[in-house]
């Protein structure tokens, strides 16, 4: 306990810092405040193009750094950032699937801003003011800027290597989301709610991560989570703060992905959002928020699972169950999507729980999986259209593998996957995930989980069988065109469904390389 | 004069008497000639009502104004640290906060180019 | 232990918090529960610095007491001061729930930190060894210089939200001075401007006309929007309650 209070010593010693190994956060914070720059200097009229241009450019510079600081891992910052290679795997992850989610946001058809978001998010919906500032040619372009400090916050969120910068990270990359939901540019009044309701339940779950963070600093004397696991070892008699600790802090960041029962934001929010950043939010924040938890898990607080990992068996269970069961019910296919990514969710859960180096890598591997294929997937939906708006009802899908057969086989193909058919990324996803729960003894999740996949699955042919076998209700809907950047979004994130599914040798070697934390 | 809260005291002292005697005072020395408009409460021009107009909403463009206030507002908190142990620290944090700095004014002069702080 | 005076200080703040915090609780306008809270976040902040927390205490009283309490008197101010909260459950039994589960995790939480024997504590003389608040400073600019850094990404995206969500752009240049004369010039009406609203005793407000010199209301005088919105004021009771102030004033009432 001592030795983790000389950060109290007087004598201030400036600390050291591996820009090689911060370098990708610092390119991805650069070029987000060159966004705000140029929202604050730029004309309104280049602003889109820059802003995309800078958001793009800043990504796979930031993607290059990752790259490059593979030779520059380690603990940097005294010890807030920690780079290995779990961290560095789903940095990458996190901006390869974020330059897709930026491609898909910046779809405009043949409007002059960004289609998916509105053109001035303080004018009431439906005013007078609404329809001057659509009239004028505003859009709200900031999107990018906010965009691009969300994913700054989620790089740091996996490499945080104490609670401290663990919950700045989260607040970092929370907050802009929370923005974002609420900027649709149609049906404005459910986005705004959504937008809300994912304010309220994430400062207020944001509240018990720094409610376990606070029990586990009482327990250890410190926020670091190395000294946190020393700790563990040493400390008697004061289970009563670890335990607690631990859980509160769990639900802080189970909010995140969305796991049963703190899943109750999910559909709403999926719904409202704009689909571009309901996609984004279920590839990147998800891929974010299982690396917080794999470093908090593993490197944390692993020594005491006994005592907790009872409950996290529970939510895995009831998040599997849930979101599959639930996700009969719906009939909007935003909300499926969203109630499929909770299941997928605990599915990720049950390879975490194996707590094994296997563990590591195959949740990692399958966040890559279902992140390309989600982000194609609400690329798709916002395709569809009926009128101006999207047809999310699943009765307006009906029939669309005979209209328009490319995009209807496109989001056919990635329902497959999600439902973990073979020679889809998301069979070898689910395989990865599950023989890991079986090989350490975790086999009665690996059970829930297939019956689950299988109800799931169920849900997901009916889909298809909709789009295939069904009769068109009318000739209304009909699949807009899309620019060369949502067919990119769309096309790669396919692609890549397809190779994870045909050759997935090479990322799961790469992942299971990587799957070493640093302690 | 031997302590030092002497002087505060008689201050205090002063300040206090000053605004018993010119209180008190005005209504011993004052003329007293009343008129509807002189005991009515003033609100620059506006005809005074009991209760505020429509509810008492105020429009939301106060809450940029409050939101910018914060910014600044945990802008100076982190100052009152750095400011204190300034000679201690040296120049790693003078420069961090320099940086610090430069990124909030990034937001001001957002804010500012794009109208935040005007009045209409 | 205490000293005698911060026992003092204690015995006399302490009943005041409590019951702040219950009025917060218990009251039911608004804007008085926002004062009961400014009086728990005060006497916390002297709490705080009563325990040699300085730092904590400047930062509860200046972001805290200053800066939340005041946004949460604007949201007040912005949905209405006289606006209640719907007490419908739109989930039925979600408050007796609510409570349950709540009172369940109160007394787990109690049960478990209650049961956790502490270690001798390190103690404030050493913490605070060279100052509380250059130890702050060391430990902000020291081991946790990231996530200061990392905070203004948190500042500017604070910025950027309340911009997007409650700013409304001007979308159209606004006309300068030069540009209004130019105009009135070449329409040739009202070169020196439209004459100001009526400015009576009690009333100066712009819905209110003036009054022209025959005594009839001056429709120019007033903005053409409240017009529009039938919101413009009769000026006959202010200039009639004018004229008898006049006359009172003359015979210097005295009451």
């Amino acid at each position: 306990m001592i030795a983790s209070l000389s950060g109290l010593t007087t004598e201030f010693v400036a600390t050291k810092i591996n820009y090689g190994a911060v370098l990708p956060m610092l390119v991805v914070f650069g070029a987000a405040m060159i966004g705000v720059l140029v929202e604050a200097f730029a004309p309104r009229a280049v602003r889109y193009g820059a802003q995309v241009g800078v958001a793009l450019v800043g990504l796979v510079a930031a993607f290059m750094a990752v790259v490059l600081a593979v030779g520059h891992q380690g603990s940097t910052l005294a010890g807030a950032v920690v780079i290995d290679g779990p961290a560095l795997f789903l940095q990458g992850t996190i901006l390869a699937l974020s330059v897709l989610s930026v491609l898909a946001m910046a779809e405009r058809f043949d409007g002059i801003g960004a289609d998916a978001f509105t053109a001035q998010g303080a004018a009431a919906p439906g005013s007078p003011q609404e329809s001057a500032a659509v009239r004028a040619g505003a859009t709200t372009t900031e999107v990018f800027p906010l965009t691009m400090f969300a994913i700054g916050g989620m790089l740091l969120f996996p490499a945080a290597g104490d609670l401290l910068t663990m919950f700045v990270a989260l607040e970092v990359l929370s907050l802009p989301l929370y923005i974002l939901s609420g900027l649709a540019s149609r049906r404005r009044l459910l986005s705004q709610e959504a937008s809300l309701k994912y304010f309220l339940l994430g400062a207020f779950s944001s509240a018990f991560f720094l409610f376990g963070a606070a029990l586990l600093f009482g327990y250890s004397g410190s926020m670091d989570l190395g000294v946190i696991a020393k700790a563990i070892g040493t400390q008697s008699g004061m289970d009563g703060l670890l335990v607690p600790g631990v859980l509160l802090v769990l639900v802080g960041l189970l909010f995140k992905i969305g796991a049963v029962p703190f899943h109750s934001w999910t559909p709403d929010v999926y719904q409202g959002a704009p689909t571009p950043v309901t996609g984004f939010m279920a590839a990147c924040t998800k891929v974010a928020a299982f690396g917080a938890i794999l470093r908090f898990v593993y490197v944390g607080v692993g020594d005491s699972r006994w005592d907790w990992a009872p409950a996290l068996w529970a939510v895995a269970i009831l998040t599997m169950v849930v979101g599959a069961v639930l996700s009969i019910t719906q009939t909007d296919v935003k909300r499926l999507l969203a109630y499929s990514s909770i299941a997928h969710a605990g599915f990720v859960l049950t390879g975490l729980l194996a707590f094994d180096r296997v563990g590591v890598s195959s949740v990692m591997f399958y966040v890559v999986a279902y992140g390309f294929s989600t982000i194609a997937a609400f690329a798709i939906v916002s395709l569809v259209r009926d009128g101006g708006s999207e047809a999310t009802h699943l009765s307006q899908w009906a029939g669309l593998g005979r209209t328009h057969p490319i995009v209807a086989g496109a989001f056919a193909f990635l329902l497959l996957a999600f439902a973990g058919i073979p020679l889809t990324s998301g069979f070898t996803a689910k395989f990865a995930v599950f023989s890991a729960a079986i090989g350490h003894g975790a086999t009665p999740l690996a059970v829930v989980g297939v019956l689950a996949s299988a109800i799931a699955a169920f849900v997901y042919v009916r889909v298809i069988v909709l789009m295939y076998f069904t009769e068109s209700g009318g000739d209304s809907v009909r699949v807009v065109p899309p620019s060369i950047l949502t067919s990119a979004a769309v096309t790669i994130g396919v692609a890549m469904t397809l190779v994870l599914g045909v050759v997935p040798a090479p990322l799961l070697d790469l992942a299971s390389r990587s799957a070493l934390f640093l302690r | 004069m031997t302590n030092p809260y002497v002087p505060l005291l008689f201050l205090a002292a002063c300040g206090v008497g000053f605004a018993v005697v010119s209180v008190l005072g005005l209504s011993f020395v004052g003329p007293r000639r009343y008129n509807r408009a002189k005991v009515d409460a003033y609100e620059c021009g506006i005809e005074p009502t009991p209760q505020a107009l429509g509810g008492g909403k105020v429009p939301v463009k106060y809450y940029l104004t409050a939101m910018l206030f914060i910014i600044f507002d945990i802008e100076s908190v982190f100052l009152y640290p750095f400011a204190v142990a300034f000679s201690k620290l040296g120049l790693f944090a003078l420069v961090e906060m320099v940086l610090f700095i430069l990124t909030v004014f990034v937001a001001y002069a957002y804010v500012w180019r794009r109208g935040g702080l005007e009045w209409d | 232990m205490t000293s005698g005076g911060e026992a003092v200080l204690f015995w006399i703040l302490a009943p005041v918090s409590v019951l702040g915090a219950l009025g917060l609780l218990l009251v039911r306008k608004a804007v008085h529960v926002a004062l009961g809270m400014a009086v728990v976040m005060i006497n916390l902040g002297i709490f705080y610095i009563a325990q040699n927390a300085e730092f904590l205490g400047i930062v509860q009283i200046v972001v805290y007491t200053g800066a939340v309490m005041m946004l949460f008197i604007f949201v007040l101010m912005l949905i209405g001061v006289d606006s209640s909260d719907s007490l419908v459950e739109t989930i039925k039994g979600q408050k007796i729930a609510g409570l349950l589960l709540s009172t369940g995790l109160g007394v787990a939480l109690f049960a478990a930190i209650g049961s956790a024997t502490f270690a001798s504590p390190i103690g404030l003389k050493e913490v605070n060894a060279g100052g509380n608040i250059t130890g702050m400073a060391v430990l902000i600019f020291g081991k946790y210089v990231w996530a200061f850094e990392v905070t203004s990404a948190l500042l500017i995206t604070a910025a950027l939200a309340a911009m997007v969500l409650a700013h409304r752009e001007r979308l159209t240049p606004r006309p300068t001075q030069r540009q209004w004369s130019e105009r009135r010039f070449q329409v040739g009406k009202n070169l020196a401007g439209l004459p100001a609203p009526g400015v009576y005793a009690r009333r100066n407000a712009v819905d209110t006309p003036a009054l022209l010199p025959d005594g009839t209301p001056s429709e120019a005088s007033v903005p053409r929007v409240l017009t529009a919105r039938e919101q413009v004021n009769d000026p006959e009771p202010y200039a009639g309650a004018e004229r008898a102030i006049e006359r009172e004033i003359e015979e210097g009432t005295n009451r």
